[in-house]
């Protein structure tokens, strides 16, 4: 328990100090941000990325075994307690938590603690007994909730170190091979619904999906937007994002050699120079050059069309500006225009089979925290005297204090009842 | 409806402050009929918020959970739900005077947001919202509940005994069993909320874990909590240090809350 207890602790305040620290930058970022010193020490503990580093993964690993070992060894010692808790034999040689005496309607009591109908039994010296037990089940809350967890990080680590995921964007018409698969998507419709105020609504894009190795068999269509992904030839496709996308056309001493569609950080190769390529850094629709700012968009309607671009040779920049629309870049005999500008969808897509098991493990974990915290075990047995009276015990190994309360209110009120009678 | 709603929130707010101001006249006089006007008038600002709130859905046509005031008013109507029901449940009128600051002050924040009605991004279109922000605040607000009653029991220690305290506040035990309870509530919620935003998360990004500085906060804040649970299960860990370790856990919460959203920027930026 202690071991657990510290594990927890370690784990709060790295995932504490890890969240403190930006994640996923790079060593001149940090040097920048803090100082070389400790951009360093950052880069040494592997802080940067901490929730994927060995020593996170090491105290993961450790809470986890610390996990299946705590519930394999507590797992006969339970057994043994809920049929103990069971057992009326068990109880009646116990002096339980709260006891009461010359009450003459027990199972006026039993009634009033809300306790299952008694079952009469015999003490060891041959008085008669009453005993009932309520929820025993919630003695194997802590148990449940312990496996859950265990399931938990056991589906969500085979799916961190299992999951496949790739990117697919495009604009309509297009078809894009998915990732490293042998499935092509092809991108049927992509639709930005707005409201009146031009704010976004919901973005959706039409897809079919074709797996060339089972020739198309296992592929199928559907519309993806955000919050509703679809699942097609075994892999989830998530609508993530949208841009600009633009038509470009090279032109070579005048005659069209090449037409792509190119979206907003994607470039194009030119065919007919090897070696030649020519990016689209940024498209803006409502172009504002402001002086010690730079390029901007005023808003997302299509006023001031610009694009931005570079076009490299065998590696080298050999230029970059913003183009209006109508301009053209020349580099020697070529000639490119930007035109027809159109947003872009971007998809994810994911494989990932063990999501199914870490929720399995998030519900488990739920089902034993309301078993361990709401289910309160409790058993009550009564002994009756010469006298004819009855002498009662109760027990609750988590009630406590409340407990108590409870079972001298009911005597109590069986008291004051049948003294009003 | 939005001008209702604008109108129920000033009422709630002297509601609530007249409330506050009453448990403490309850406190001074030591009188019962004091406590139960301020329990009454908790409960009358408890309904008009409830209305508020259901003004403000109705006004922005969703569920009112998604910016920084809407978050926080409904906090404040979370906590003041918790601690009612603690209050009458346990009838103890004196964890009123010690929540209803905490009131106080949460509405007071929630009063210098901005209550512009903005149209949800795509991301927040979805009826996960309700599951997850609902489940947070009953979290949250039982998280504040156990936070006041860990004060209560710290400060039971330096007051003079008297007649008046051993009528109105539980005995150290009960106090700390309250407490627990009042823990129970919290983490069960919040192990609600974790799940809910995770299975939503997954839908809408494509990852149910990200450990985006929101996640990874929450998670924090479900461990520290946990920690105090197996603590209790040791013997000395009840009473008044459970106490001082729920008062850093409602730290942690706070912190989830505001500081997150305050110096850790993440894909929660709009909450």
């Amino acid at each position: 328990m202690r071991f657990a207890i510290v594990l927890l602790l370690v784990l709060a305040l790295a995932c504490a100090a890890s969240s403190l620290i930006t994640q996923n930058q790079t060593y001149a970022w940090y040097s920048q941000r803090y100082s070389e010193r400790t951009a360093a020490l950052i880069m040494a503990l592997r802080l940067d990325d901490a929730f994927h580093s060995p020593w996170f993964i090491a105290i993961t690993a450790i809470l986890c075994l610390n996990l299946l070992l705590c519930n394999l060894l507590r797992l006969p010692q339970l057994i043994r307690r809920t049929k103990a808790e069971t057992d009326p034999q068990n109880a009646l040689r116990l002096p339980g938590d709260v006891s009461a005496q010359g009450v003459s309607d027990a199972e006026g009591v039993f009634q009033r603690l809300r306790m299952p109908k008694p079952t009469p039994c015999r003490t060891e010296d041959g008085r008669d007994a009453l005993f009932a037990a309520r929820h025993p089940v919630g003695l194997w809350g802590a148990w449940v909730c312990h496996l859950g967890i265990l399931l938990l990080i056991l589906g969500f680590g085979l799916g961190q170190m299992t999951q496949r995921q790739y990117t697919v964007y495009g604009v309509p018409g297009q078809i894009r091979r998915v990732g490293d698969t042998e499935c092509f998507l092809t991108i049927d419709d992509f639709r930005v619904e707005k409201r009146e105020d031009g704010s976004v609504a919901q973005y959706t894009t039409d897809i079919t999906v074709e797996d060339a190795a089972s020739a198309g068999s296992k592929g199928g269509s559907a519309s993806i937007s955000v919050n509703h992904p679809a699942t097609l030839c075994g892999m989830k496709f998530y609508q993530n994002a949208t841009g600009w996308a633009a038509q470009v056309d090279v032109y070579k001493d005048g005659a069209p050699i090449q037409q792509e569609v190119v979206c907003a950080g994607d470039y194009l190769s030119v065919k007919d120079k090897e070696g030649l390529v020519v990016l689209l850094n940024a498209f803006y629709p409502d172009y504002v050059m402001t002086p010690g700012v730079g390029p901007s968009t005023a808003s997302d309607q299509l006023n001031n069309p610009a694009y931005l671009y570079s076009v490299y040779y065998q590696g080298q920049i050999v230029g970059m500006n913003a183009l209006m629309a109508g301009e053209e870049v020349t580099i020697d005999a070529y000639t490119v225009t930007f035109s027809n500008p159109q947003s872009y969808t971007l998809i994810q897509v994911k494989v990932d089979r063990f999501t199914p098991l870490a929720l399995v493990g998030g519900l488990v974990t739920l089902l034993g925290l309301l078993l361990a915290l709401y289910i309160q075990p409790a058993r009550l047995w009564a002994i009756r005297q010469e006298d004819g009276l009855w002498t009662l015990y109760g027990q609750s190994r988590k009630g406590g204090a409340l407990f108590r309360e409870r079972f001298n209110e009911a005597i109590e009120q069986r008291s004051a009842s049948h003294a009003s009678d | 409806m939005l001008q209702i709603e604008n109108t129920l929130f000033t009422i709630v707010m002297l509601a609530y402050f007249a409330a506050m101001i009453l448990y403490f006249a309850f406190i001074a006089v030591k009188k019962d009929a004091v406590a139960r006007v301020a329990v009454g008038l908790q409960i009358a600002g408890f309904v008009l918020h409830t209305a508020a709130l259901v003004c403000r859905g109705i006004g922005a046509g969703r569920l009112p959970l998604t910016n920084q005031y809407e978050f926080a008013t409904s906090f404040a109507w979370g906590l003041c739900l918790v601690s009612l029901i603690f209050v009458i449940r346990f009838k103890f009128p004196v964890l009123g005077a010690f929540a209803a600051p905490v009131i106080f002050l949460i509405i007071g924040y929630a009063a210098m947001q901005s209550k512009d009605v903005k149209e949800l991004m795509p991301a927040l279109r979805s009826n996960w919202l309700g599951f997850h922000v609902s489940t947070a605040i009953i979290a949250y607000g039982a998280f504040g509940v156990s936070f006041v009653l860990s004060i209560i029991f710290l400060l039971r220690d330096r007051m003079k005994a008297s007649g008046f305290l051993d009528q109105h506040i539980p005995d150290r035990e009960k106090l700390d069993m309250i407490s627990y309870r009042s823990v129970s509530l919290g983490l069960l919620f919040l192990t609600f909320t974790i799940i809910t935003g995770a299975i939503w998360a997954e839908r809408a990004w494509g990852s149910y874990w990200s450990w985006d500085p929101k996640e990874t906060w929450s998670l924090v804040t479900w461990i520290v909590y946990a920690i105090y649970l197996h603590l209790r299960l040791r013997k000395g860990w009840r009473g008044r240090s459970a106490a001082i370790f729920c008062v850093v856990g409602f730290i942690c919460v706070l912190f989830t809350y505001l500081g997150v959203n305050t110096w850790l920027p993440g894909v929660h930026s709009y909450a």
